[in-house]
């Protein structure tokens, strides 16, 4: 699990996720969760929850006569069908940030709930291909600097793959400085 | 409170630590021997040479009281040895080999295994010897090759023969093997290796960041599958030693 403290996993877990409940709960009408809009919860309203109040919930089993879970978990949009098409067809084209700015982590929450092999399968994938792509890119910005379709590869990028850029470039630009350092001296 | 430092060395700490290599020095004053934290030093008497540490010798040279002898590798002919080797497209999927290490010091408990022994004295780079000294192996780049290279081409241009073939040379080495290192990006995997046999040190230095956040995120994505192929491996350890199927198969192979 996550640390506590880890701002990556607070911020990952605040990415939303359609969940369905399946009890009324009409206290909750005028939180922010249901923007505030003044609507019933009833059974059957899908709202889109953050995930860690969105596992919770699923998760749960109340004792008593009804113990099945107070809302069901769905895939969230970003890990849909359409965006694993588009992920399998050309994992480098697909703009990730769009999708869920922690994209690789809401995944590997997903994964962790869902147990979708295929998904996985798919996730990986992308994520190595990707990672390709960005090493190919922190080595050029030396040379090439700024092509107007690179900007829209780097704008597609979501917040790990933006770390693994910066930590391939920081590594040629540190080797860099210390040529550059010890030749002064 | 969160480090923000990198895991691992950067390449500055890289380049510091590799001054503590051994370089032969030809001294042009006399001095006498020094007590170095790391060991004494031995005397210096012109003109015999002496091997010091790279620190003290880029000191010296600085003042114009030694001059210092590029290792046998830093020359131009075997650094184009070296170079062939590299491009040659038999070896595109490995780097030069690295010096060869001396035998483990020590009496292992257990043959060929001498990691075990409470003895057993493992000596990496910079304490190898001779790594960089008159008496280095010419046909093999040691773990700081870079570093010490373009030091000693930096503060000692006058002891070189062929400056800037030797610059060239250097350069164009380190391009052949960084191209190689990112050809080796494709197989990472979350539990794979790539042979990285005869690196460098500031070569690792550059990558170190990159790669292992790329086999980190891997391995995240990977932990569920990892997770349920472990359980199911339990399961079926188990369902094997209490099946009574697997008993009848051996009865019937004994007729």
């Amino acid at each position: 699990m996550a640390s506590y403290y880890c701002p990556t996993a607070i911020l990952t877990d605040a990415q939303k996720a359609p969940t369905t409940f399946s009890l009324a709960v009409p206290a909750l009408s005028h939180s922010p969760l249901n923007n505030n809009s003044g609507t019933p919860i009833t059974p059957a309203t899908t709202l889109d929850l953050p995930l860690w109040l969105a596992e919770m919930l699923a998760v749960s089993r109340p004792s008593g006569p009804a113990s099945a879970p107070l809302a069901t978990l769905d895939m969230p949009s970003a890990l849909g069908p359409k965006v694993m098409n588009a992920l399998t067809a050309d994992a480098t084209s697909v703009e990730l940030r769009q999708q869920a700015q922690w994209f690789y982590g809401l995944g590997e929450r997903m994964l962790e709930l869902f147990e979708d092999e295929e998904m996985g399968a798919v996730l990986l994938n992308t994520f190595k291909k990707r990672a390709l792509e960005i090493a190919d890119k922190a080595q050029n910005t030396r040379t090439a600097q700024q092509g107007g379709d690179s900007g829209d590869f780097m704008s597609g990028l979501d917040e790990t793959e933006r770390q693994l850029f910066r930590a391939a470039h920081d590594g040629t630009h540190t080797v860099k400085r210390w040529f550059e350092a010890t030749s002064r001296g | 409170m969160a480090l923000p430092l990198p895991p691992g060395l950067t390449p500055s700490e890289v380049g510091f630590l590799c001054e503590m290599e051994h370089v032969t020095v030809i001294p042009r004053q006399t001095l006498d021997g020094l007590e170095l934290l790391g060991g004494p030093t031995g005397a210096l008497k012109p003109p015999f040479p002496t091997p010091l540490p790279l620190w003290l010798a880029l000191l010296l040279k600085k003042q114009r009281r030694a001059n210092i002898t590029p290792p046998p590798w830093l020359s131009v002919d075997a650094l184009t040895q070296i170079l062939d080797f590299e491009t040659d497209e038999r070896t595109a999927e490995l780097f030069s080999p690295s010096p060869n290490l001396p035998p483990a010091t020590t009496t292992a408990p257990l043959e060929g295994d001498p990691y075990l022994a409470h003895d057993s004295l493992e000596l990496s780079a910079p304490f190898l010897k001779d790594a960089a000294t008159a008496r280095a192996q010419a046909d093999a780049l040691p773990y700081h090759w870079l570093e010490i290279g373009h030091l000693l081409i930096t503060h000692a241009p006058d002891d070189f023969e062929d400056l800037d073939a030797v610059r060239k040379l250097l350069r164009d080495l380190r391009e052949v093997r960084m191209s190689k290192l990112r050809k080796g990006f494709e197989v990472l995997d979350a539990g794979g290796g790539v042979k990285m046999n005869g690196v460098g040190g500031m070569e690792i230095a550059e990558v170190r960041g990159f790669v292992g956040g790329v086999v980190d995120g891997l391995r995240k994505l990977n932990r569920s599958r990892e997770e349920s192929r472990k359980e199911r491996e339990t399961e079926e350890r188990e369902n094997g030693f209490g099946s009574s199927s697997y008993r009848d198969d051996e009865d019937e192979d004994m007729l």
